[in-house]
């Protein structure tokens, strides 16, 4: 199974790299990777990924238990549809979480392991695994709790400030400069018509990453040199709930998504 | 007397703080810091400029530009030389490097990296502007200071952010205006 994944990864950076040059519309383009991937090596990455996902997902925690023990939001071990209705608030915890943050919750209140005992990649491969089951789902995200509320309201200002020494701001690309091209790729119209939490969590095949969109909002802060929000933290949640309301009804064309 | 003598104070607080006008409440800075400290400190020390783009989301009413822009120029500081041109063989180094000043990343127009188009072409720029002191102060007043220009724009403030020093601006400058500079002399990548 390891070996047969990196020899995969290993034909993806090949493809990847020959059809670097002449790159037209990014979406038609990974599009086009994906299917000379699955012609060549039969399976996909995120395919492998959301297999490991799903061992994680049915293996016994120190609680004796697995994580279909835990809520994600549509009731026990309930996975068809529930990661499009994330973030949400969650009675249980008194809580905002994610997709990465219900596992975490999942693995140490339900399943007994210590914080410190949770692997990131073991959190991304079961969230590849329950979004896989949103797949064709609307996202459907409320702000129905004070919790939630509040917590969007912070992903907007964060959205639309400008900090640090170069004066960054996700807006400041993403609204005023969306299709004009800093680098490799123009700026994605994440708040309308790319409806881009829709892409997230995904395999990115240009840099062989296996990303959450916890990962790709601090990719996106490192790339233009700003500090970036630790994992698990209320300014990546905020962010998230903001994006995922901007995005409401928009279907889930494919998740784990395969993106440049 | 004394407790007489504290009141204007105390009534002038609140308004300083209004004046101020912090972007984020102290709730949300709380919220913010589970980021982290490096994350958190630069919201936590967000400037009143940066934070009257971010109220405004980058169009700031137009009552409020004469004093903005004069804020900004007033930040502007030259070369201790006086010579707004300095080297562009190092001046190119600096455009060209994505960690430094990574202007070809928005800016078309080098002969090193294919160019962006956030910013506006600058292909051959110095031969079509000449090397007149008003265009070198104007090419070194944007980089130094683009708000003082353009307010709230997505461009670095270079000098005003301590990004590059004076003399480094001067050299970017004579990159671009210099009629030597591989920047007017060598095709730009992508040219047709």
């Amino acid at each position: 199974m390891r070996s047969k994944a990196w020899w995969v990864v290993g034909v993806a950076l090949l493809l990847a790299s020959a059809l670097a040059q002449g790159s037209p519309d990014p979406r038609e383009e990974a599009k086009r990777q994906k299917e000379l991937l699955l012609q060549t090596a039969g399976i996909l990455p995120t395919e492998l990924v959301v297999q490991q996902g799903e061992e994680l997902f049915n293996r016994k925690g120190p609680s004796g238990k697995t994580m279909a023990e835990c809520d994600f939001g549509l009731g026990k071990g309930v996975l068809e549809g529930a990661a499009a209705r994330l973030p949400r608030y969650f009675l249980d915890t008194g809580r905002v979480e994610d997709l990465d943050g219900r596992i975490l919750t999942c693995m140490t209140r339900v399943q007994g392991f210590k914080p410190s005992e949770v692997r990131r990649s073991e959190v991304v491969a079961v969230a590849f695994y329950i979004a896989s089951k949103s797949t064709g789902h609307k996202i459907q995200v409320r702000l129905l709790f004070p919790q939630e509320r509040e917590l969007y309201a912070l992903g907007e200002k964060l959205f639309y400030a400008r900090s640090g020494p170069r004066d960054v701001g996700c807006a400041t690309c993403h609204v005023t400069y969306v299709g004009k091209r800093a680098g490799v790729l123009p700026y994605a119209d994440v708040l309308g018509k790319d409806k881009s939490w829709t892409h997230w969590p995904a395999y990115r095949y240009s840099n062989d990453q296996i990303w959450t969109m916890q990962d790709r909002i601090r990719a996106c802060y490192g790339n233009i040199g700003h500090p970036q929000p630790a994992l698990y933290s209320l300014p990546i949640l905020a962010l998230e709930l903001f994006m995922a309301y901007q995005n409401n009804g928009a279907v889930v064309e494919e998740w784990p998504a395969f993106v440049r | 007397m004394k407790a007489k003598k504290l009141i204007p104070i105390l009534l002038a607080v609140p308004l300083v703080v209004a004046l101020a006008q912090s972007y984020f409440s102290p709730s949300e800075l709380e919220a913010i810091k589970t980021g982290g400290k490096t994350y958190a400190d630069v919201f936590l020390n967000q400037r009143p400029d940066q934070a009257l783009c971010s109220i405004h989301r980058n169009r700031l009413p137009g009552d409020l530009l004469p004093k903005f822009l004069e804020e900004q120029r007033a930040l502007i500081k030259y070369p201790q030389s006086g010579k707004l041109m300095g080297d562009w063989k190092k001046g190119g180094a600096i455009f060209n490097n994505l960690q430094k000043a990574n202007c070809f990343s928005c800016h078309f127009g080098s002969p090193v990296h294919l160019g962006g188009d956030v910013g506006p072409s600058l292909e051959k720029y110095g031969l079509k502007r000449g090397q007149s002191e008003a265009v070198q102060r104007y090419t070194y007043e944007v980089i130094y200071n683009s708000w003082a220009y353009f307010p709230c724009t997505v461009m670095y403030r270079f000098g005003a952010q301590g990004l590059l020093t004076p003399e480094e601006i001067a050299d970017v400058v004579a990159y671009l205006l210099d009629p030597e500079s591989d920047f007017n002399t060598k095709p730009a990548v992508g040219s047709k």
